[in-house]
């Protein structure tokens, strides 16, 4: 790079620099006051960044090993918080599995096939997914009620039924990845086509391969939406050991007694199935892979 | 092996309200290299792609070794089709690109790999087999396109502008390495471009196609070997489409006719002989002189010889073009469409707007009525 540059150009990088500090400042301090209130001695939300006592305590409640107190006083758990997390990572993988599958296919159609109100159903896709999902909490409630009466394990109070809501949420993915098959060039599903792969094949062999990296980010948009998901799930689990990490860590948070230590300890917790999921999905989400296939 | 055979094929994308194609009737005989050309846009393509079987045909009948295809799916007419674009599969290295169709028909290990080398080898490819497309010249990638059609054994090949994307000294490279392979394959081809040169050095037979007018009833202009389209051209179309620079024009009346020459008196009055049969036409009636650039001769000695008389009419130098072995001489005339192209072998540069005198040999003249369709010519060679 030898371009020319400007004489105050130094002076300007200085300034992004700070700029860019500032801002990691900001995004992260909330990220390091959880991980210290975690490892700090009792429930408080305020002190110094670096605890005074540091205390395994809540990290020890969080992962359903008892502690024992200085006093020789045992603090057995309050919350089944691993089944919690168990039951989060369940929800979320079936949930961004089905999502994935659904809106594939989906987008399949809307990108390839030419049929009747076509850009209507889109159009309606995406203004119906501008109503907060929040606003059909009662409907959700209420149909998953009725489904209980016939298919108990489908009913209120079911991970199955959340998962099955979480799919609610598939126009964005579907925009997202028809938009992506849309700059694959069709003449190579074509010429599929004339080597003698059936529409399935051409799509399976040719089009999948190459929309991998939307497929992966459509995965990881829908495990992060479904891990920190509240409202929905917080309507249709109640009972202990069904709860959501989400839902679940509430219960540390209630008005009479904040055990903001060990609601930090969960919250953190929530995030690692979220990291393990994006570090395994990195790899797939790469640039120019229907580079040198078509000329246009 | 393979004759394909169009029968009042058309199409239209809008349920018959406006045609691309209307009744294209054509007969390619068995191990034949016919070219499509046509400006953009006149619906190559679109015919080609309906001989594929990508575009759903709207009406007429196609049939490939005497059999109705028009509802079978492009691998079951048996039809290769490389794309303008080359559509290789980005994922795959160039030997899998080729395998693909063979080992979706789960054909044999041995046969696969005996038909990719043997493709591989004829096209120079060999040492490109494991790499993948990104990482070979738009040459080589079109090569691995026309490889992947070859293993496959097709009865028709169809290329839609195979070279367009390659600059214009490869181009020249593969149009001859695409001529040796038809004379070694010897497999029916129709190939589309835009380019005359490539038609005509290609072709066994070239088809032109024009851009559908409302009231046209076809856009199948004219059909036949490239220097009897050079010779010949049925109507004022094919006649400006084939040759570069294209054919000049004249305005004129027919004065007298007969069955070996007739005379025309252009719009400035000019009086212009052609050799040409227009018997058919009576004296009074509109018609256009054509004449090619390369037939027309001009007197730079005798510039300052002002007299126009028969045959021989007087322009007036607007622009040249000098390319060392040959220029183009633009002229402005009254009676012409457009400016007057003249080709000269001089090569030294002429003062403009200078008046230069220039003769039509009549036996180069072509000519056409107020439709634009050609009068037969007389005195031709037969062989044309
Ligand atoms: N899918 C389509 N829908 C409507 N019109 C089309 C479609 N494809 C092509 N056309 C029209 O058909 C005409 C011929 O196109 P094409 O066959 O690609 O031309 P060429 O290959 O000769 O340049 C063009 O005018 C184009 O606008
Ligand atoms: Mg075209």
């Amino acid at each position: 790079m030898a371009m020319v540059q400007p004489r105050n150009l130094k002076y300007r990088v200085w300034c992004a620099r700070v700029g860019l500090w500032a801002f990691l400042a900001v995004t992260l301090f909330p990220f390091f006051m959880i991980i210290s209130i975690s490892f700090r001695a009792g429930n408080f939300a305020t002190g110094s960044l670096i605890p005074e006592n540091p205390s395994l305590e809540h990290w020890s409640l969080a992962l359903g090993i008892p502690w024992v107190n200085a006093d020789g006083s045992i603090t057995e758990p309050f919350f089944p918080v691993l089944t919690w997390l168990w039951n989060s990572i369940k929800v979320a993988f079936f949930s961004s599995a089905l999502i994935l599958i659904l809106s594939t296919s989906s987008a399949y159609a809307f990108a390839r096939l030419r049929f009747r109100f076509r850009e209507h159903m889109l159009t309606a896709m995406m203004i119906l997914q501008m109503f907060p999902a929040v606003l059909a909490l009662v409907a959700i409630h209420a149909l998953f009620e009725k489904i209980g009466h016939y298919l108990p394990w489908l009913g209120l109070n079911s991970l199955s039924a959340v998962t099955i809501s979480y799919i609610g949420g598939l126009a964005l993915h579907i925009w997202l990845i028809k938009g992506y098959f849309e700059t694959i060039d069709n003449s190579l599903e074509e010429a599929a086509a004339i080597d003698g792969a059936t529409p399935w094949q051409a799509f399976r062999l040719v089009l999948l391969p190459l929309s991998v990296p939307i497929l992966a980010v459509v995965f990881i948009l829908a495990f992060i939406t479904a891990i920190g998901e509240y409202p929905v799930a917080s309507v249709l689990l109640h009972s202990m050991d069904k709860l959501t990490l989400a839902v679940g860590s509430r219960q540390y948070l209630n008005p009479q007694n904040y055990l903001w230590g060990d609601f930090a300890a969960a919250a953190i917790l929530s995030g690692l199935p979220i990291t393990i999921i994006f570090v395994l999905c990195q790899r797939w989400i790469v640039g120019g892979l229907t580079a040198g296939g078509v000329k246009g | 092996m393979a004759e394909v055979k169009l029968s009042g094929i058309s199409k239209s994308y809008d349920g018959g309200k406006t045609w691309v194609i209307k009744d294209v009737n054509l007969s390619i005989n068995d191990g034949e290299f016919v070219a499509f050309v046509g400006p953009s846009g006149c619906g190559k393509s679109t015919l080609l792609r309906m001989i594929c079987g990508l575009e759903d045909i709207t009406s007429g009948e196609l049939s490939i070794k005497g059999e109705r295809v028009n509802d079978l799916s492009p691998h079951e007419r048996h039809v290769g089709m490389v794309f303008q674009s080359y559509a290789l599969y980005p994922h795959m290295t160039v030997e899998k690109n080729m395998a693909f169709g063979l080992k979706l028909a789960k054909a044999d290990e041995s046969v696969i790999d005996q038909r990719v080398n043997d493709a591989a080898r004829m096209l120079q490819l060999e040492t490109f087999l494991p790499r993948k497309p990104k990482a070979l010249s738009g040459g080589q990638r079109q090569r691995v396109a026309i490889g992947r059609s070859i293993v496959q054994q097709p009865s028709v090949f169809l290329f839609d502008e195979p070279l367009s994307n390659l600059d214009v000294s490869l181009r020249v490279q593969m149009r001859q390495e695409l001529a040796g392979l038809h004379r070694r394959l010897k497999t029916t081809s129709i190939y589309v471009t835009h380019d005359q040169v490539e038609a005509m050095t290609l072709a066994d037979r070239i088809v032109v196609l024009s851009p559908l007018g409302p009231k046209d009833s076809t856009n199948l202009e004219q059909v036949g070997p490239p220097l009897e389209l050079y010779n010949r051209p049925a109507n004022m179309f094919v006649a400006g489409f084939i040759g570069s620079p294209q054919m000049n024009f004249l305005d004129g009346h027919l004065e007298s006719s007969g069955t070996e020459r007739a005379v025309i008196t252009l719009k400035t009055g000019d009086t212009v002989e052609v050799n040409c049969d227009a018997h058919s036409a009576k004296a009074g009636d509109k018609v256009f002189v054509g004449i090619r650039p390369e037939h027309i001769s001009a007197q730079f000695s005798s510039m300052d010889n002002n007299e126009s008389g028969k045959n021989r009419i007087l322009t007036k130098i607007v622009a040249e073009e000098l390319l060392g072995s040959e220029s183009f001489i633009y002229c402005h005339h009254e009676a012409a469409l457009g400016a007057i192209i003249i080709r000269v072998m001089e090569i030294t540069s002429k003062p403009h707007d200078q008046s230069l005198s220039v003769s039509l040999p009549p036996k180069c003249c072509h000519l056409f009525n107020e439709e634009g369709t050609a009068f037969p010519r007389a005195g031709l060679p037969e062989v044309f």
